[in-house]
């Protein structure tokens, strides 16, 4: 219980849905502000969490999605000191499932184990988009291949302001937050469940993926500011 | 001791362990060893079965006590190798009294080292990938290598330093040398080699500890060049520290008889680790970070001088300052309850020291946005909060008596090298006590 791989958390005030800054008082413009930011994995390049893991149980695909082999790992936690995300959480007893069928298409996860999310990889291995970014009702995420400069998630790349999380950090990771006025993002293929799919699935592999995630305030103010 | 003499040793140095027997109170103490050591299995046992959400970590302070544990003992584990060994290096016999016996406590502390890591493992059942799918590149598994490479080292050289004597008493951890004399020459010739191999690893050892923690930019402070450094100068006081305590304590409940010049010379020795440990080292790293973020002189004297936690005062100042003061007073520093003191008290400050530094690391997070990160652990009812923005750890009952318990294993290692090892001062007699031995000789 109480696992999450995806935290949207609230940049602004110290509790959740709360902005920082002031009311407009007096006729003084108010200095409110307030956006959310969707954390995961950030899937870096130069992952700390890859280097530090003595028994390569995390590694780093082909496709650049940082993923985990849970029959390998030993439960040493060293990836989560080294992850300055926090974007990793362990399995400190048995976990249960809600509903309790399982996981799904996504691979169970033994007591004693580290997890994160794993950009759907079992869906990215079909040609779908992660369910993130599927069911994102603001269309706020953006999937795609990073080395096709003409994907959706290049173009946006290139054309806004982007950010990093902790860049300073030098982890580079494949995830950018995108500001700016712009159209919502578009999913890069299909939206189907994984097991709805014929058996030869239409896309092609992608040769490097690559997220995009939009931090901006709610659908409401594109151009919110970021934290 | 038995009063009885022989003469049966070929050479005139053969010793005799320190403890004839096991006596009642050698008995009782076994005895508790025992249970503490019963007792850990059990509580490990029911954490193998529970999970580690028995103990105090959860998803932001993911290394608790045994991690703290380790490190100390990593630490500690430096001492009686470094005392014995650096002075062969430089062909001295100084401080040749305490070898053996410092030898014995590096091997016990190295050994707790290693199980701590144990119970930290969520599957240990799968460790054996530390062989078969090794990444080189994770300062983990350098880790792994030094400890066992310091592990064996350890055992050889105390094996080394008493094979001689433990063949003259006809006992069967000889493993068949013979005690003579080209054996007792050739064997200082090896001995000399192993210190040259055995000081180089210890330096190693330490260093590739610290870099486990320094290696990470995550953590707050843990990312420091100096750590490395710092945990030389850790195992420098808190090894010695011990070794001293061990002596003392080995001087005043078993024959062992420990020279009190050598002892308060060494205690000298260990307010000079101490000053360039607590007081250096310490300056040399906070002075940067306080010059650079401060603009009077006073506010950058006062960020330099006033420290963060309460570990960090428990260090520096139980376990640094008073030691230190208590080895300088001339009039204090030749007392065995002095150097007594003096020691326990940095052993306790070097444990403090790796509390405060994994707190460092886990206090607060790079991120701290609310709700913050899902802690992991059960969820109580509706007043639990599965959310955390900072670190908080306490070590369960459970984490406890697992650690006791290897640490009894650690007390049952030097209890048994006090009771069957050739431990004892050398002697310029050809005698020694015979203590109706294990190989009933005489
Ligand atoms: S965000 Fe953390 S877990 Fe993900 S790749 Fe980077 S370091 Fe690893
Ligand atoms: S907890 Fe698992 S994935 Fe993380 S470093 Fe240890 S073995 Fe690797």
């Amino acid at each position: 219980m109480g696992q999450a791989w995806n935290r949207v958390l609230t940049v602004g005030g110290d509790h959740v849905d709360t902005p920082e800054g002031s009311y407009p008082e007096d006729g003084d413009g108010g200095t409110l502000e307030m956006s959310y930011q969707p954390t995961a994995c950030q899937h870096c390049e130069n992952a700390p969490c890859v280097k530090v893991c003595p028994v390569n149980a995390t590694f780093t695909r082909e496709d650049g999605i940082v993923e985990i082999d849970y029959d390998k790992c030993i439960g040493c936690r060293y990836c989560m000191a080294a992850c300055p995300y926090n974007a990793r959480v362990f399995n400190w007893e048995d976990p249960q499932h809600v509903p309790e069928e399982g996981t799904g298409d996504v691979e169970e996860r033994p007591q004693g184990v580290v997890e994160k999310c794993t950009f759907c990889s079992h869906r990215v291995e079909e040609g779908l988009d992660p369910s993130c970014v599927v069911n994102c009702p603001a269309d706020a995420r953006i999937f795609g291949d990073f080395d096709d400069e003409n994907s959706t998630v290049s173009k946006y790349v290139a054309e806004y302001d982007t950010h990093q999380l902790l860049d300073d950090k030098g982890t580079d990771p494949k995830t950018y937050y995108i500001q700016g006025e712009m159209s919502p993002g578009r999913p890069w293929k299909g939206k189907e469940l994984e097991e709805e799919l014929d058996e030869e699935p239409t896309a092609e592999e992608p040769a490097d993926v690559t997220g995009d995630e939009s931090v901006s305030g709610a659908a409401a103010n594109p151009t919110g500011g970021d934290d | 001791m038995a009063g009885e003499t022989a003469d049966r040793a070929t050479t005139s140095a053969a010793r005799a362990p320190v403890l004839s027997s096991f006596g009642t109170v050698s008995k009782a103490w076994l005895g508790l060893l025992g249970v503490l050591l019963m007792a850990g299995l059990g509580a490990w046992a029911y954490q193998l079965q529970q999970g580690l959400a028995v103990t105090g970590m959860r998803n932001v302070f993911s290394w608790g006590l045994y991690i703290m544990l380790f490190v100390m003992f990593v630490g500690l584990s430096a001492g009686g190798l470094i005392i014995s060994s650096a002075p062969k290096f430089f062909h001295s016999d100084r401080y040749e009294e305490f070898a053996r016996l410092g030898v014995l406590v590096s091997l016990a502390c190295i050994i707790v080292a290693g199980l701590l890591i144990l119970p930290d493992i969520g599957r240990p059942g799968r460790l054996y990938q530390f062989f078969t799918s090794p990444d080189f590149r994770s300062p983990m598994v350098w880790d792994f290598g030094i400890v066992v490479l310091y592990g064996v080292l350890n055992l050889w050289y105390l094996w080394l330093l008493t094979r001689r004597d433990l063949a003259a008493r006809g006992s069967r951890f000889a493993f068949g040398t013979e005690d003579t004399q080209s054996g007792r020459d050739r064997d200082r010739k090896l001995l000399f080699w192993t210190a040259a191999v055995a000081l180089p690893t210890a330096i190693m050892l330490h260093s590739v500890t610290g870099w486990i923690f320094a290696t990470q930019v995550g953590r707050g402070d843990w990312f420091s060049p100096l750590v490395a450094p710092v945990f030389i100068a850790k195992a420098l006081v808190s090894g010695l520290g011990l070794l001293l305590v061990v002596s003392i304590l080995a001087d005043r409940y078993t024959a062992f008889d420990a020279d009190r010049d050598e002892l308060a010379s060494l205690g000298k020795v260990l307010g000079v680790f101490l000053a360039f440990h607590v007081v250096y080292l310490l300056a040399a790293e906070r002075l940067p970070h306080a010059w650079a973020d401060h603009f009077g002189f006073w506010a950058i004297t006062s960020e330099f001088l006033i420290g963060d936690s309460i570990y960090f005062w428990l260090w520096t100042g139980l376990g640094g300052a008073l030691p230190l003061v208590l080895l300088l007073i001339p009039t204090l520093r030749k007392r065995l309850s002095v150097i007594l003191a003096a020691g326990t008290l940095a052993v306790a400050g070097t444990l403090f020291e790796g509390i405060r530094l994994v707190f460092t690391g886990y206090e607060s997070v790079n991120i701290d946005a609310a709700p913050g990160i899902s802690l992991g652990g059960e969820y109580a009812g509706v007043a639990t909060d599965i959310w955390a923005t900072s670190g908080t750890y306490t070590p369960t009952l459970v984490e406890v008596v697992v650690t006791a318990g290897i640490i009894a294993v650690g007390a049952l290692v030097v209890t048994v090298g006090l009771r069957y090892l050739p431990l004892q001062q050398p002697t310029t007699q050809g005698t020694y006590a015979a203590d109706g031995g294990n190989e009933g000789h005489d």
